[in-house]
């Protein structure tokens, strides 16, 4: 049960949703997009969010598809973690999202809302950090389409007002050599001790993280690391996790160092099993 | 002999609601004039009270009224009364409710529930069962001494957080160590858990204008209900009335009362409308009462054949912030503190103390879950210590009839089972002499654990079930008994046993899932895996009543003596003439001639049955006769180890117990898979997390994980069948006891396969993986 009444918007045009959440702004009823709801739901019922009206995407045509158009894939940010799964388009991307909660919540668990939601895993991002992608973004002044580097750092950067249209992979990238392993505390269905995704780019690997730190990341300095094969593999492990952007959480998922000893074996295996 | 309903699958009587979805459960069922309460909870584990604000919320739209703490002041508890319904001045755990908010709608009194403001001055907290003994630890109650004993055999200790205390001395300690010729010892630790039922705990009253007060629960004993709500709000126990539907799960933890005496009071302040309130899943973690925690220590003395000679046992249970059945489960830890092992040297100090946590309650295995956790780790160290195969020692130890337990009750093949019979069939079932320890390669480790149970109830002295059978027109029956219908099938066990005794078909045997203390004869509680042997024996009684009527009736009509006769079908018959005979429709109602006389009247059966021979433990040397009979069993697990990163699966788990008799196969074996998964949950992953402070960490599903359906091991099930005298049929108690052993068999599973002993549960990868890493330093 939601203890609060809020209103709900289903525009079906990108436009007509921005200007609804400028109105509904002035209105003061603090207006937030609506993806699957999990979010805003769970949130609601334990009185951590609120919002007078929620302005739903899943209606506007962009924000559904999910194709592949020229030399990229498009996909969405209203489609789900189970059509991304069943789709198949993009295997790493399939499998991060099928790790993330349960199947039942996967069915309304949308891209964007994995990506904007407050749970700071968002483990559909690390396939998408790996693979050069761009974000479609929508807001008061238009659209635009981003590099993900320039729209993600830590989270996803956007101005009142703004939503994520669509995100784009080039088709190279959905075939490229991966590897995608989620560690938990103990349960299959849980939040991440680690996520690792993994990409085998012209020979070199490229590595994404969640679980390590409050946000999911990718590092340059780390890949480097990672990628000098004049050490061997427990060197290369030892140097990269000195780069690691913060130190390593001791919460309910696990302790720093149980992390570090899961974090060094599974980038072990991956190497090893991507032959870099 | 070949019976009818006895021993076959028989689909539950509650089948087609449960699987439709139209059973309907308390919180279902709504009037126009119900109000909704919704409780505010403490942050706080331990503080005084400042002050409360609920001038905001007060007038926020729909509130009729905010209760607090002074608004009713009364102590319940069913040992000992030290618990007040909301909190009085102090809370004493994190989510104890202090305040109530009624409203019109129950979104409405959320609402108004999140303005409330609540200042505490944080007290120090006493965080395990081990501080609370400290002679300087913080005291959780100033005054238990003073609190009025419901029993009279509860001890409370001045100025210390003991409630209870419990001794068992038998045997001679001094010789028992000069015999042992190896001796090991363990410590051992289980925090607080969840019931995790599926039904969150509800509760609905309403008073009508001349006093009466009309309950509507999800609770295990209407009866209790009835009589504690009566004594605590000075209204005669006929003008109480409790009506619990299905409930959707109980596991112990709607045996005692909790939202009835909130949802009384609340009623009371709104002038008698009915009011209901409904636990989030959030409120019935951090707030009703859960799991106890256990700190044992045990040191055992063997003879260098294994022989076991002397056993020390050492338990400290933390009841959390109140005593409730605290100290039922402490007497029934130290009753059985052996397991079902031969013993004549036997020392038990167990107690109950007081902690800053969610108070405990009675939960499946009454005490016995954690209990035999640390017997039977200590009796696989036993095992390595003598270099022995852990099921032969288990095996040669075994209880058999002509031992006396630890409170010297005479053991014998009736009240005992049969566990070497248990352990034998286990060992065939699990494969056990295939190898307990293999490498399968790829860095795992295949390993096999098992651990034996013994467990019997520790119930009231004057515990006591009635039935009523009441026959249709058509020589179908109705059964009226006061057992819930808390998820186990037992009324469907009840509808075989009548129709068994009856010679029925089960299909003309009715049940009503409803429980109305008006209606139903009574019932202790539906709790204790009691209700097949305690209900049962009351409806055997019922129908043998019912039948000598239908003999009489008949008797006449036949024109032959009583004895002359016999039932069979649905007919009673000429012994010596079978086919001069009278259906049941034909006498149940009376018999009417040809010319209109009719005799004999509507045949109604009663029966009612209590406890045989039961007494209290002796306070100095723990004597007596606390349960009617034990049920044994024996339990295996069969883990894969990942060696790189202590990750593993749980591949099998296997129980076989004694069940005297299986009634429905089918059933019971869903029954003994649930505890199994139950008592998995609880060795791997289920536990109250707590930060310094005593505040609950997981309290909501999304961090206090239980096992899923894809997490499920393959479940063996299979029974031996020693019958028990004088239970209906022969069969013994099973609801609970697939949980007992369960997590000691993982563990030594896990154990064995990682190479160090772990003597807490629940045993995550991270777990494994320390102890490793503390072995190899």
């Amino acid at each position: 049960m939601i203890p609060f009444d809020f209103e709900y918007y289903r525009p079906e045009s990108v436009g007509e949703a921005v200007q609804l959440f400028e109105k509904l702004d002035r209105l003061g009823k603090k207006p937030v997009y609506y993806g699957g709801g999990t979010e805003i739901i769970s949130m609601g019922r334990m009185n951590n969010i609120a919002t007078g009206a929620v302005i739903d995407i899943k209606a506007i045509p962009q924000c559904t598809a999910m194709e592949l158009q020229d030399d990229h894939l498009v996909m969405g940010a209203g489609v789900t973690l189970t059509q991304i799964h069943e789709a198949n388009y993009f295997p790493l991307l399939a499998q991060a999202a099928s790790r993330v909660a349960d199947h039942t919540i996967q069915n309304k668990i949308t891209l964007g809302g994995n990506f904007c939601g407050t749970i700071i895993y968002r483990e559909a991002l690390l396939p998408l950090l790996l693979a050069d992608s761009e974000m479609l973004i929508a807001g008061p002044k238009g659209e635009k389409n981003l590099p993900l580097d320039q729209v993600f750092n830590q989270w996803v950067m956007l101005d009142k007002g703004e939503f994520i249209v669509q995100v784009r992979v080039l088709k190279p990238y959905l075939s490229l050599p991966y590897r995608h392993v989620k560690r938990t505390k103990e349960d299959k269905i849980h939040y991440p001790l680690l996520t690792i995704c993994a990409m085998k780019v012209d020979d070199q690997v490229r590595t994404a993280f969640s679980g390590l730190c409050d946000f999911p990341f990718r590092s340059p300095g780390m890949e480097n690391e990672l990628n000098d094969k004049t050490r061997p593999v427990e060197k290369r492990i030892e140097n990269a996790l000195i780069l690691l952007p913060c130190n390593l959480p001791d919460n309910l998922e696990g302790s720093a160092a149980y992390r570090k000893f899961v974090l060094s074996s599974l980038l072990a295996s991956i190497l090893t099993e991507l032959e870099v | 002999m070949e019976y009818i309903s006895i021993g076959k699958d028989v689909t539950r009587k509650d089948a087609w609601e449960k699987v439709t979805g139209r059973a309907r459960y308390t919180a279902d069922i709504s009037t126009p004039d119900l109000l909704h309460g919704v409780l505010v909870t403490s942050t706080c584990a331990h503080g005084n009270i400042k002050s409360i604000d609920y001038s905001e919320a007060m007038n926020m739209p729909g509130v009729r009224t905010i209760l607090t703490g002074d608004y009713y002041p009364v102590l319940t508890g069913s040992v000992l009364e030290d618990r007040p319904p909301l909190a009085a001045g102090k809370v004493r755990y994190y989510g104890e409710p202090v305040a109530l908010v009624v409203a019109r709608g129950e979104a409405q009194a959320a609402a108004a529930a999140a303005k409330i403001k609540i200042y505490y001055e944080t007290l120090l907290a006493v965080n395990s069962p081990a501080e609370a003994m400290k002679p300087d630890s913080p005291l959780v109650h100033e005054r238990p001494e003073q609190y009025r004993k419901v029993i009279p055999e509860v001890y409370p200790e001045a100025g210390s957080n003991i409630v209870h205390h419990v001794k068992i001395r038998k045997g001679d300690m001094n010789k028992g160590w000069t015999d042992s010729e190896v001796i090991v010892e363990g410590s051992y630790a289980m925090p607080p858990a969840d019931h995790m039922a599926m039904e969150p705990r509800s509760a609905r009253a309403e008073i009508l204008p001349d006093g009466q007060i009309i309950i509507h629960t999800s609770s295990q004993g209407p009866f209790a209900v009835r009589k504690l709500i009566s004594q605590h709000f000075g209204v005669e126990l006929g003008k109480v009335a409790v009506h619990v539907p299905l409930v959707g799960g109980a596991y112990g933890g709607k045996a005692s009362l909790y939202l009835e005496y909130l949802a009384v009071m609340a009623s009371k302040a709104v002038d008698g409308q009915p009011v209901l309130i409904r636990n989030t899943r959030e409120q019935d973690m951090a707030g009703a009462p859960g799991k106890l925690a256990l700190e044992a220590k045990i040191k055992l003395g063997a003879k260098r054949d294994g022989t076991l000679t002397a056993g020390e046992y050492s338990f400290i249970v933390g009841t959390g912030a109140y005593a409730d059945t605290g100290p039922r489960m402490t007497n029934s830890m130290a009753m059985n503190c052996t397991g079902p092992y031969q013993l004549e040297n036997v020392w038990c100090d167990a107690y109950c103390v007081y902690t800053n946590h969610t108070y405990a309650t009675s939960f499946r295995g009454f005490g016995h879950t954690s209990m035999t956790f640390a017997v039977e780790r200590t009796m696989d160290k036993l095992a390595r210590a003598l270099n022995m195969d852990p099921l032969e020692l288990r095996r040669k130890n075994a209880i058999t009839p002509g031992a006396t337990s630890p409170t010297r009750l005479k053991l014998t093949a009736s009240n005992l089972g049969n566990l070497p019979a248990c352990i034998d069939k286990l060992r065939q079932l699990i494969k056990w002499d295939e190898g307990q320890n293999m490498a399968v390669g790829n860095n795992r480790i295949r390993a096999r654990g098992m651990a034996c149970f013994w467990k019997t109830s520790n119930s009231p002295t004057d515990a006591f079930a009635s039935a009523v059978v009441v026959f249709n027109s058509d020589g179908s029956v109705n059964l009226q008994v006061g057992a819930v219908e808390i998820g186990p099938s037992t009324k469907t066990t009840l509808a075989q046993i009548l129709a068994e005794r009856l010679k029925l078909d089960i299909d003309q045997v009715h049940v009503e899932m409803e429980v109305d203390t008006r209606h139903n004869p009574h019932d202790w509680k539906t709790v204790a895996s009691m209700s097949t042997f305690l209900v049962g024996r009351a409806v055997e009684k019922a129908a043998e009543d019912a039948l000598l009527q239908i003999l009489r009736i008949a008797a006449i009509v036949l024109r032959r003596s009583p004895e002359d006769l016999a039932l069979d079908k649905g007919r009673v018959y000429v012994k010596d003439n079978p086919d001069f005979y009278l259906l049941y429709a034909d006498v149940v109602h009376g018999y009417k001639y040809t010319n209109g006389n009719t005799v004999g009247s509507q045949v109604i059966g009663r029966g009612s049955y209590i406890m045989p021979h039961l007494s209290p433990m002796d306070k100095e040397t723990g004597e007596g006769h606390p349960g009617p009979y034990m049920t044994p069993g024996a339990q295996a697990v069969e883990i894969e180890l990942n060696t790189s990163d202590y990750t593993y699966r749980i591949l099998r788990a296997a129980t076989v117990l004694d069940a005297g008799r299986v009634i429905n196969p089918a059933a019971a074996r869903g029954l003994v898979m649930g505890a199994m998964g139950m008592g998995l949950g609880l060795g791997s992953r289920e536990a109250f997390i707590y930060d310094q402070n005593q505040q609950l960490q997981n309290t909501s599903l999304r961090t206090y994980k239980v096992m899923r359906i894809g997490e499920q091991p393959a479940y063996l099930v299979d029974w031996v069948e020693t019958p028990n005298l004088i239970s209906p049929f022969g069969a013994r108690g099973l609801a609970e006891h697939g949980i007992l052993g369960i997590h000691a068999a993982l563990v030594n599973a896990l154990s064995l396969a990682a190479g160090v002993e772990i003597d807490q549960v629940p045993v995550f990868p991270e777990l494994i993986w320390k102890k490793i890493e503390e072995q190899k330093t």
